[in-house]
């Protein structure tokens, strides 16, 4: 994969370039730019910030965001490690193992990710309420290693076709078990993809709306949860809104940043060749 | 050879993840077309539970919500999808060049991708499109227009926008990555043939990266029918049903009416109609694929 100029750009075109982007990210960079202005000087709007402060940042901190900020915390990181464990084992099983019936194995989880969220809510919502699942952190972790499982298994699979077959014959005949030979050989040639794939779970766990706002209340609840009353109970602090919701966004921003490549290679590979 | 993984331990390894994904993910999709076919209002425990058939369906089928929320599914889903794939090979083709900051750009264009639904609904709802505060009233007050009412008749179009706006960077990234997979070569040679720019995207480059857009249009099929998060954030499905799709039509006849045997039933039909869709398209593609081939 090359990065060639296909076409020589001039100056206009550039300009209308970053035009375009800053437009498109405009809500993301003036929810910053506002969550550096007093209260007072968020209305009328504006893109110049007279007074900036970290004053909001400083308030948000000590309201009880926080302890949602724990829980989204505690549930994304056990979520990814628990889907690591689980998930990678198969993808090494499917593509390194002899399982008779690995293409339908595959296809099959593969499948899973098809259904929405709403096809099982109601029954899932039934069963957490009987066996006192809901609004747990452990009940979250349940169901969001349930369904994200399936990506994890997806995506390294495409990392680990990747990795030469021969490599691994070759530390088989060095007499060592395809067990030790998966973090001998393996693991560090695909330690970036399944890192990615990590990332995209956390992503997926910690922004993840659907299942917090039904199954959680207090307890429990994570960052969106808190966002979606956030509007009801304090709408008109708009600096502090934009202080959190650029708090929460930050993360997965960042870890996005780092996952982008891996992602669109994980998520593409078998369907698409390159 | 030996040492290589057996029958056995492939098994073994593939169990946990077998177990928990039947337990979480399938076993309540058949709990759910179990309790599509009883009548279970939570909120009414003196009705009981009791087996109705196929009631629930003929309730669901007889009301005029449920067609119009069918109907906004499939206009957010074909509207979005199309905007999406647009915007996407155009943000592609730019991102496609080396020019200076090349890297920020391309980030500025991805990251709403990774801002969570709660937040991107309420930043634009507040600050940006809000008619009596945000850049919607300050923009309509310099031209000397009424603020867009966007969160009443235009709620669905409204989602659209969200909708796109955050999905867009996913197909930028897929279609990116595909013209970048062009060799070189094939663009050498429609340029010694004297193809135009514009010529050589319609009939080289877009062909050539068909792969790729099916790919994303597919998951992002998959995706935009789950859309739930932005739509309770933002108009709440309102007003009426105007912007309520099937995921969130769900939601309020289950936590809203409590009417657990037709929230059922509803999951159900979205089940159905998500894969129909998928499938259907899969076989599209597939089918232009093999007479491409011959």
């Amino acid at each position: 994969m090359r990065f060639r100029a296909r076409v020589h750009l001039r100056v206009p075109g550039i300009v209308l370039i970053w035009l375009v982007a800053i437009l498109w990210s405009f809500p993301i960079l003036y929810m910053f730019l506002t969550s550096l202005k007093g209260e007072a000087d968020v209305l009328p709007p504006s893109l110049w910030v007279a007074h900036p402060t970290l004053e909001n940042y400083a308030t948000v901190l000590r309201q009880e965001i926080v302890r949602y900020i724990l829980d989204s915390s505690v549930i994304s990181v056990a979520t990814v490690a628990l889907c690591l464990v689980i998930g990678v084992p198969v993808a090494y099983a499917v593509v390194f193992g002899r399982l008779s019936n690995s293409d339908n194995l595959f296809f099959w989880f593969l499948s899973t990710t098809l259904f929405p969220p709403v096809a099982v809510i109601v029954p899932v919502f039934l069963i957490f309420r009987l066996a006192g699942l809901l609004d747990t952190v452990a009940g979250m972790i349940l169901i969001y290693t349930g369904f994200n499982i399936p990506i994890v298994i997806w995506m390294t699979r495409s990392f680990l076709l990747d990795v030469p077959r021969e490599l691994l014959e070759s530390s088989d005949i060095d007499g060592s078990s395809r067990f030790a030979s998966f973090f001998s050989v393996v693991l560090p040639l695909a330690r970036q993809g399944i890192v990615s794939t990590g990332l995209l779970v956390f992503i997926f766990v910690w922004n993840e709306f659907f299942f917090s706002i039904n199954l959680t209340y207090i307890h429990a609840a994570p960052v969106p949860v808190y966002m979606a009353s956030y509007m009801t109970q304090e709408g008109l602090f708009w600096a502090k809104l934009c202080a959190i919701s650029t708090l929460v966004v930050l993360p997965p921003m960042i870890l996005g940043w780092f996952a982008q490549r891996s992602l669109v290679k994980g998520l593409t590979m078998g369907a698409v060749k390159g | 050879m030996e040492s290589a993984l057996t029958r056995r331990q492939s098994r073994i390894l593939t169990l946990p993840a077998i177990l928990i994904v039947a337990v979480v993910t399938q076993a309540p999709i058949l709990a759910t077309l179990g309790l599509s076919l009883v009548r279970w209002i939570v909120v009414r425990p003196d009705l009981g539970i009791s087996f109705v058939g196929l009631d629930n369906y003929a309730g669901i089928f007889s009301t005029r919500d449920f067609y119009e929320v069918v109907s906004n599914t499939v206009v957010i889903t074909v509207v979005s999808l199309a905007v999406c794939t647009t915007l996407g090979i155009l943000f592609g083709l730019m991102l496609n060049n080396q020019f200076p900051g090349v890297n920020v750009v391309r980030t500025l264009i991805i990251s709403p991708f990774f801002v969570m639904d709660a937040v991107a609904g309420i930043v634009w709802r507040t600050i940006i499109l809000n008619s009596s505060f945000g850049w919607n009233e300050y923009f309509a007050r310099m031209v000397g227009v009424r603020p867009f009412d966007f969160f009443g008749v235009h709620a669905l179009l409204t989602i659209i926008l969200l909708i796109v706006w955050q999905w867009t960077p996913f197909f930028v990234l897929i279609i990116l990555a595909g013209f970048q997979s062009i060799p070189e070569e094939i663009m050498d040679s429609a340029r010694v043939d004297g193809m135009g720019w514009f010529k050589g995207l319609l009939f080289i480059r877009l062909p050539a990266i068909m792969n790729h857009i099916e790919v994303a249009v597919l998951l992002g099929l998959i995706f935009v029918l789950k859309v739930f998060g932005l739509i309770f954030v933002t108009t709440r499905g309102g007003p009426g049903y105007s912007s309520a799709n099937l995921p969130f039509y769900v939601y309020k006849t289950a936590f809203l009416g409590w009417d657990v045997g037709r929230a059922a039933a509803v999951a159900v039909v979205t089940v159905a109609i998500t894969l129909g869709a998928v499938l259907a398209l899969f076989r599209w593609f597939r089918g232009r694929l093999a007479e491409a081939g011959q």
